[in-house]
């Protein structure tokens, strides 16, 4: 109990420039690095970050030339910085060719979907997220067969689609709208409404609706994720103190998807 | 200039036939589970052991699809499937995850492990951590850029795949649950509904917001893909028809046979654009090989897809004697319609029906059921599983 009470507290938040000043105990700060992040309008360069224990959120798909560039950065890195949350695998190798001194955490929402899975990323990595594609018993399994601590997404926005188009911009273009690089669009059929955010190099769409899996909790977990994406220092407060927050929902934690149409016409039934 | 591979799609096994029929060096298709188009025919395991004998017979290559994100669920039954590909001697298997690739590698298969367009490998580091788990191929994300393919092959050595044909994703392939959230339908396991075909409500618009891309098509590009090194082209499409697979296939391997022989005209390209334009019923754009796409290469409120009925007929039989030809009708068409034959082993070319003889041979007006049994008289030798077309292109008009 005493292990889970103390785990429970540590906090990895995707920081923005209106959360730095919070005042939250064993928080650690994700800072989303200009030119290899996607999905946010508030990004830091390697060099403004003066936070202790900070990590750095690469979640690009990496080309040639921005390889060139990040290993040019990740040379200087100072001992503040003492992770990196990533997307690209090709991260692992640009670890070890510099020889970083910070743990590595595979941050890919989507591909993180069992033990056997993430156990084979565990190889080369110090943790990884967990998905927020799955149910909650599978997030159970998965954090008692892990080898190591595990990320488990706690509260924000859910990446639902990452899209190297300007997605926002060839629409506003194609009708001579106003030029906006993040909206809110609606679907119909689904009522779901997305956040889409648009930066240099994509175009992301998050669920406008937080995740709150804030009654999970396990010993085998390295940090508490929280997005904070259009988060308030309020909300990020009682998110801490597990004061009730409006606009969330649990996802697929209770909802199993399903992928053969036959199966889903027999769960209907 | 190296041997390059033509990779076509096959959704069953009358499609894998005709894929290599019309020229294609290798087909991919998915068993019954583990496959990303979960809702396609696909193969049972006997008949990926036909098709990988077809394959074989004719010295050519199978690959299957095991390119699923698997949920616990799925794990059961993986290590006994990929056991029975290993007997059944398929070439390689398309996977994703990480977990597949290491399984396959401890129980020693005896295929190769590609990694398939979802992990979306677009530079040399994560080409590289695949190759050091063993795998020999990459199919790389539709996003990377001729510089980007270069860079790789010269750094890895790693043969490289490239999608060069057909329908694409919006988003990067694998970073998608837009389906899961909005249908329920898992996009990672094979169920996407193509959410990103739907429109958005966008405030402060009346016209709804969208984002479909317009399909692939690399066509210009294929010689400058042989320069730095790619050593297969695949072309999308495990749902379309023997028609759609047939034309595409047989389109790139004369442009790739052309490029070969150093014989591959501007012109030859334009008809080869319209053809393969017409056939998908879409337009096709090169997307991100040579830039960053911009709104020109999406569709807006809905595709300009304008559905045709081109396929007239499957050559059945052909009699020298009588010069007669028998086809199996697909769409209608009367005396009087301008046509086209085209196949493996023949050169395309136009024909003017004068005449529609049934199977008894009385003379009819117009094939108009499908699938009735007609016969026509023309004048050059066709084969069995030529086909007929509707003619819309003159080749001669872009010579």
């Amino acid at each position: 109990m005493l292990a889970k009470e103390k785990m429970k507290n540590k906090y990895l938040l995707t920081v923005t420039r209106d959360l730095l000043d919070v005042k939250v105990k064993n928080l650690n700060f994700l800072f989303p690095i200009e030119g290899y992040s996607v999905g946010f309008q508030d990004v830091f360069k390697i060099s403004e970050i003066k936070k202790e224990d900070a990590y750095l959120y690469i979640n690009r798909l990496l080309d040639k030339e921005s390889i060139i560039s990040l290993k040019e950065e990740l040379k200087y890195l100072k001992p503040n910085i003492v992770g990196i949350c990533f997307n690209d695998l090709g991260m692992i190798r640009i670890a070890k060719e510099l020889n970083l001194q910070v743990k590595l955490i595979y941050m890919n929402n989507h591909n993180t979907t069992n033990k056997a899975s993430i156990n084979a990323y565990l190889e080369d990595v110090d943790s990884a997220l967990i998905s927020t594609d799955i149910t909650e018993e599978e997030m159970t399994i998965i954090l008692n067969e892990a080898k190591k601590p595990l990320v488990l997404p706690c509260f924000g926005l859910v990446e639902v689609m990452c899209s190297r188009r300007h997605l926002l911009t060839n629409f506003q273009t194609e009708f001579g709208l106003d030029l906006k690089n993040e909206q809110v669009l609606f679907e119909n059929n689904s009522k779901n409404a997305f956040r889409v955010v648009e930066n240099e190099y994509g175009t992301v769409f998050y669920k406008d609706k937080y995740i709150d899996y804030r009654h999970i909790h396990h010993e085998n977990i390295l940090f508490y994720y929280i997005n904070g994406l259009h988060l308030s220092k309020e909300n990020l407060e009682k998110i801490v103190k597990n004061e009730k927050i409006e606009n969330t929902e649990t996802g697929f934690l209770n909802q199993k998807t399903y992928y053969r149409l036959k199966e889903m016409n027999e769960c209907k039934k | 200039m190296q041997k390059v591979e033509l990779l076509a799609p096959a959704g069953d096994l009358e499609k894998l036939k005709f894929a290599y029929l019309y020229g294609a060096d290798a087909v991919y298709c998915s068993g019954k589970r583990f496959g990303l188009r979960a809702n396609a025919n696909n193969f049972t395991l006997e008949e990926i052991k036909e098709a990988t004998k077809i394959a074989h017979d004719l010295n050519k290559k199978i690959y299957i699809t095991v390119n699923i994100i698997f949920h616990e669920e799925e794990l059961e039954g993986l290590e006994e499937y990929l056991l029975n590909l290993s007997e059944i001697g398929v070439d390689a298997i398309i996977a994703s995850d990480i977990y597949v690739i290491k399984k396959a590698k401890s129980l020693n298969c005896s295929f190769e492990v590609h990694i398939s367009t979802q992990a979306s490998v677009l530079n040399k580091e994560a080409a590289l951590f695949y190759k050091d788990l063993g795998v020999t191929r990459i199919v790389l994300a539709r996003e990377a850029s001729l510089i980007d393919i270069e860079d790789i092959k010269n750094e890895t050595g790693l043969e490289l795949e490239c999608f060069i044909h057909g329908a694409m994703c919006t988003s990067f392939s694998g970073r998608c649950v837009l389906s899961n959230y909005c249908t329920n339908r898992d996009s990672n396991r094979g169920g996407c509904a193509q959410i990103c075909r739907w429109t958005f409500d966008y405030p402060e618009s009346e016209v709804p917001f969208s984002m479909t891309p317009k399909d692939l098509n690399l066509v210009e590009y294929i010689s400058d893909m042989i320069k730095v090194g790619v050593n297969s082209f695949k072309v999308e499409g495990r749902m379309r028809g023997i028609y759609y697979i047939a034309t595409v296939i047989l389109v790139y391997r004369r442009l790739i046979d052309k490029i070969n022989e150093d014989k591959l005209t501007h012109q030859e390209v334009n008809y080869y654009l319209s053809i393969l334009n017409r056939c998908a019923n879409r337009e096709s754009t090169p997307q991100f090989i040579n830039k960053l796409p911009t709104h020109e290469e999406q569709y807006f409120l809905g595709r300009d897809e304008v559905s045709n009925q081109d396929f007239l007929g499957m050559v059945l039989d052909y009699e020298e004697e009588t010069k007669l030809v028998t086809l199996e009708q697909r769409n209608y068409f009367e005396i009087g319609t301008e046509v086209e034959f085209f196949g493996p082993k023949i050169e395309t070319f136009s024909y003017k029906v004068n005449k529609i003889y049934n199977e008894k041979m009385e003379e009819i007006e117009v094939a108009n059921h499908p699938q009735m049994i007609i016969k026509l008289k023309i004048n050059q030798k066709v084969n069995k599983y030529d086909m007929m077309r509707l003619k819309v292109f003159d080749k001669q008009n872009f010579l």
